[in-house]
């Protein structure tokens, strides 16, 4: 096992060498100035000498990538082109918002995906199981953006059930702390924080149970062809000759079984949502990265575009190793397979 | 402990989605207006975007003297009286007693406003030497393009609480200048505790005024946070807080106005108007833009140097349609480049009307039987007073193919669109102005006279003596009746020469929830906040 981790953290740290170089590269593949765009300062500016010398511009390729690589580790990464904030302090408040969206709608699929796929598997060609695939092809199918329209105008508008823009009334006047407005609403000194948590989660509402539908309903997808193909296997058989009754069979034999297949794309299924998260915070006026990423693609904001990848990037794969780790601790024959290779 | 109240919070949050109300904040009285796009600072001095005049000036300030739309008169303001000596070149002014500064946690004011502080704020863009004149980049574009900086003599206290401003010559629009929006009164001790703190730039990012409501936080992207300034001199603003929230989509507000993530969206989306007006849960409030669009003829070139072919071009494009399909009714025909709110204006609308078969009379006479190939430059951007300058040049075209006039289109970028205007490429161009305050005077020397010609700003290229003179004698003089008198003949004089085709003054509409009191129409200073309350009984009987 521990070699198995230490193999991982090996590939961990090799892809975000990798990925900070091409990170690096990217001032120089963006057209333009390559100082302006790796710190968003502009030629005209009064300190652009001092930032070239200090990103070690006037020195070899090698020694750029060092400093740039210290400029990372010193929360430097620049200021944005658009309205010269720095990127970090941007990044600090936006990025808790978009991981705290991300992780309640994993949080959601992975509650309702797998359940929703075994119970599809067990009733497998009966009705219960056509209407979830039926619920699971369509959710496959619909555009994220469409969805996040059409529930805009059923839930919000016709029915005027929840808000639609941004984390918490306004009016609430919550204090920024950390960007994430649970926490935030946690941090603040105020009367009525249960009416406001109850305001943040009514505006959480529909963007989470949008961001959660691809993911949910591939896994789920995974879950009910898993079950079956594991149903179908001679052991589960075998289980019901000894006598074992259908919860014992299920939760013992059936459901572990697949879960193995199952574990090992949760990662897939976060990467999608990570995708989608683009949209879903342009849509709801969520001030998370993926608006500001979207917006910085428009106007060309190089410095914020550079920080915003390599954040996202890190975060999939820090979800995809742990994934692999876990999957490999959760079941030994993986595990074997791995150490064999 | 935690458990048992993240418990009692996880139920109540449960069945407060169960139950579906929307969840409110108690004892607040705020007033949430989604604003079209982020201030680009908070200064109104040095901008030019309606956006952030709208979200700054009179929220944040208070301006010497005021405009009264209604009776078409001056108010007082921060100063209640005023002087102008007998060659009207100076101007005194005295102050308002006992007008609080607004407190906050980034200023404590010791003193009331006095004369410093409007010279001041006056110095910041008059005097290059001022420490604050290039403080955040050093535009003032308002001051420059109405020349107030060239205009203003010296400006002195002559006593704490009274201003004398004198001029270089006697100029008439200048009372209107100081009563808009862009000439606010700033904290001349902030100033001087930001140059002690070393960060004058903050004067422009947390600002100090007079206004009804005080900075708190401004987030980009997401909202700007004011609250309610108490010691406000004309009493305090009836609702605490007002939050301006960041929505550049216009469908997305109108969206959100639905939901009641808004009590107030300016800007609704053209097509859906009519719709809106229909909602019982919605007002709409609608006021006349003090802006017009016009075509304008390069009249330096053949064949519209001749007075008769413009005449019979005005008379061959259906004014009307446009109104119609470009402007989706949200205009009004525009019968003088003055808009019809503007006690000078004069409509002159035989000059303009259409009839096509007058214009190929016209033509004929002019010595084009068989009409010619013109140009029509679109101006390629969206603007308050043409939504579609491109739609509206394809209409046109049809028009004009009737009097036996073909026309081409012609669109560049607007950068490159502005340069090639200004040296004087184009055939005809629709265009536009939107003023920068009430006097009539803005749309006629800044636009149409042989100064405005040598400034690249007369789109005409038209420069006439008879017509510069009646517009300079209009200036001159303070006397109402005078002045009228001199604007009539202009007007006249535009509708005979027809250097520019008047084609519409468009309507400025802003959507409120039906729950919003006390709201009144946006003008082109802003929109005024101060008596704005939402009346939270009226919200939950609409909900349904």
């Amino acid at each position: 096992m521990i070699r198995i981790i230490l193999r991982q953290l090996t590939v961990l740290i090799l892809t975000l060498f990798l990925l900070s170089l091409l990170a690096f590269s990217l001032a120089y593949l963006f057209p333009g100035d390559v100082v302006t765009n790796a710190s968003g300062v502009l030629a005209t500016d009064v300190h652009y000498p001092a930032v070239a010398h200090a990103r070690a511009f006037d020195k070899n390729i090698l020694s750029q990538y060092l400093a740039y690589m210290s400029h990372l580790f010193s929360y430097d990464w620049g200021v944005s082109l658009q309205d010269g904030v720095s990127v970090w302090q941007e990044f600090k408040l936006r990025f808790p918002a978009t991981l705290e969206l991300s992780l309640l709608a994993m949080a959601l699929a992975l509650l309702l995906g797998p359940p929703l796929g075994i119970l599809a598997a067990i009733n497998h060609n009966k009705i219960i199981d056509q209407v979830i695939t039926l619920f699971s092809l369509s959710g496959y199918s619909i555009p994220v953006f469409w969805m996040a329209q059409l529930c805009i105008l059923i839930f919000a508008v016709a029915l005027g059930w929840v808000p639609i823009a941004g984390q918490v009334n306004p009016l609430f006047d919550i204090p920024l702390v950390s960007g994430s407005i649970l926490v935030d609403i946690w941090l603040s000194e105020q009367p009525y924080r249960g009416i406001a948590l109850l305001n943040a989660l009514q505006h959480m509402l529909l963007p989470v149970i949008v961001l959660a539908t691809v993911p949910l309903v591939l896994l789920m997808r995974l879950t009910r062809n898993a079950c079956i193909e594991v149903l179908r296997l001679n052991f589960v058989k075998g289980a019901y000759a000894r006598g074992l009754s259908t919860p014992e069979v299920l939760f013992k034999h059936v459901i572990p079984n697949a879960m193995q297949e199952v574990t090992l794309h949760i990662s897939t299924a976060f990467s999608l949502l990570i995708t989608n998260i683009l949209i879903i915070e342009l849509i709801f006026s969520w001030p998370g990265l993926g608006r500001w990423l979207v917006r910085s693609i428009y106007e060309r904001d190089y410095p914020v575009i550079q920080g915003a990848l390599l954040l996202l990037t890190s975060l999939i794969l820090l979800v995809n190793i742990t994934t692999t780790i876990i999957h490999a601790w959760r079941f030994p024959r993986v595990r074997r397979e791995l150490n064999a290779t | 402990m935690h458990n048992l109240f993240k418990f009692m919070v996880g139920s109540i949050a449960l069945t407060g989605l169960m139950a579906c109300s929307p969840a409110l904040p108690p004892n607040i009285s705020g007033v949430l207006y989604c604003s079209e796009g982020n201030p680009e600072s908070f200064n109104p001095q040095m901008v030019t975007s309606g956006t952030t005049l709208d979200m700054t000036s009179l929220q944040l300030y208070d301006t010497l003297i005021e405009y009264n739309e209604q009776q078409h008169e001056f108010q007082p303001a921060l100063a209640t009286e005023w002087s102008v000596s007998d060659d009207g070149r100076v101007y005194s002014f005295t102050l308002r007693p006992n007008v609080q500064f607004h407190h906050t946690s980034y200023f404590s004011p010791t003193r009331t406003l006095n004369a410093q502080d409007v010279i001041f704020s006056f110095q910041r863009w008059l005097d290059p030497e001022h420490p604050y004149h290039f403080v955040s980049g050093g535009h003032y574009p308002f001051f420059r393009a109405t020349k107030l900086d060239q205009l203003i003599q010296r400006i002195s206290a002559p006593s704490p609480n009274t201003v004398r401003i004198e001029l270089r010559e006697p100029d008439s629009s200048f009372m209107s200048t100081l009563s808009s929006s862009f000439a606010v009164i700033l904290s001349a001790e902030y100033g001087e505790q930001l140059l002690v703190e070393q960060e004058p730039q903050r004067i422009d990012q947390q600002p100090i005024g007079t206004g009804p409501f005080k900075f708190r936080y401004f987030r980009q992207d997401v909202s700007v946070n004011y609250h309610r300034h108490n010691a406000y001199w004309r009493g305090p603003a009836a609702s605490e807080s007002v939050v301006f929230r960041i929505t550049p989509s216009d469908h997305k507000r109108m969206l959100m106005l639905l939901t009641g993530d808004c009590d107030i969206s300016p800007y609704p989306p053209a097509r859906d108007i009519a719709w809106l007006k229909a909602r019982e849960d919605v007002n709409v409030q609608q006021s006349m833009g003090p802006n017009t669009a016009f075509w304008a003829f390069n009249t330096e070139r053949a064949p519209f140097n001749e007075p008769l072919v413009r005449q019979a071009l005005s008379h061959a494009i259906n004014r009307e349609a446009l109104i119609r399909s470009v402007y989706f009714d949200h205009a009004v025909i525009a019968d003088s480049i003055l808009p019809d709110t503007s006690w000078a204006h004069v409509a002159v609308p035989e000059a303009y009307n259409y009839d096509p078969s007058k214009a190929r009379r016209l033509l004929a006479q002019a010595g084009y039987p068989n009409g010619f190939t013109m140009d029509i430059w679109a101006l390629p951007v969206q603007r308050s007073y043409n939504p579609s300058a491109k739609m509206m040049a394809e209409k046109m075209q049809a028009d004009l193919a009737d009097v036996g006039i073909r026309a081409n289109i012609i669109s560049y970028e607007w950068r490159s669109f502005r340069r090639r205007l200004a040296e004087g490429e184009h055939d005809s161009v629709l265009i536009g102005w939107a003023a920068d305050h009430s006097d009539p005077d803005n749309f006629f020397r800044p636009l149409l006279t042989c100064a405005a010609k040598r400034s690249d700003n007369n789109r005409a290229l038209w420069c006439h003596e008879g017509f510069d003179q009646l517009v300079t004698a209009a200036i001159r003089t303070t006397e109402i009746k005078e002045r009228q008198r001199l604007y009539l003949a202009a007007q006249q004089l535009l509708a005979e020469q027809v250097p520019v085709l008047p084609l519409a003054h468009s309507i400025r509409y802003q959507a409120s929830r039906a729950s919003v009191r006390d709201i009144l129409p946006p003008t082109y200073g802003g929109i005024w906040l101060h008596n704005v309350y939402i009346d939270r009984n009226e919200q939950t009987e609409v909900k349904p």
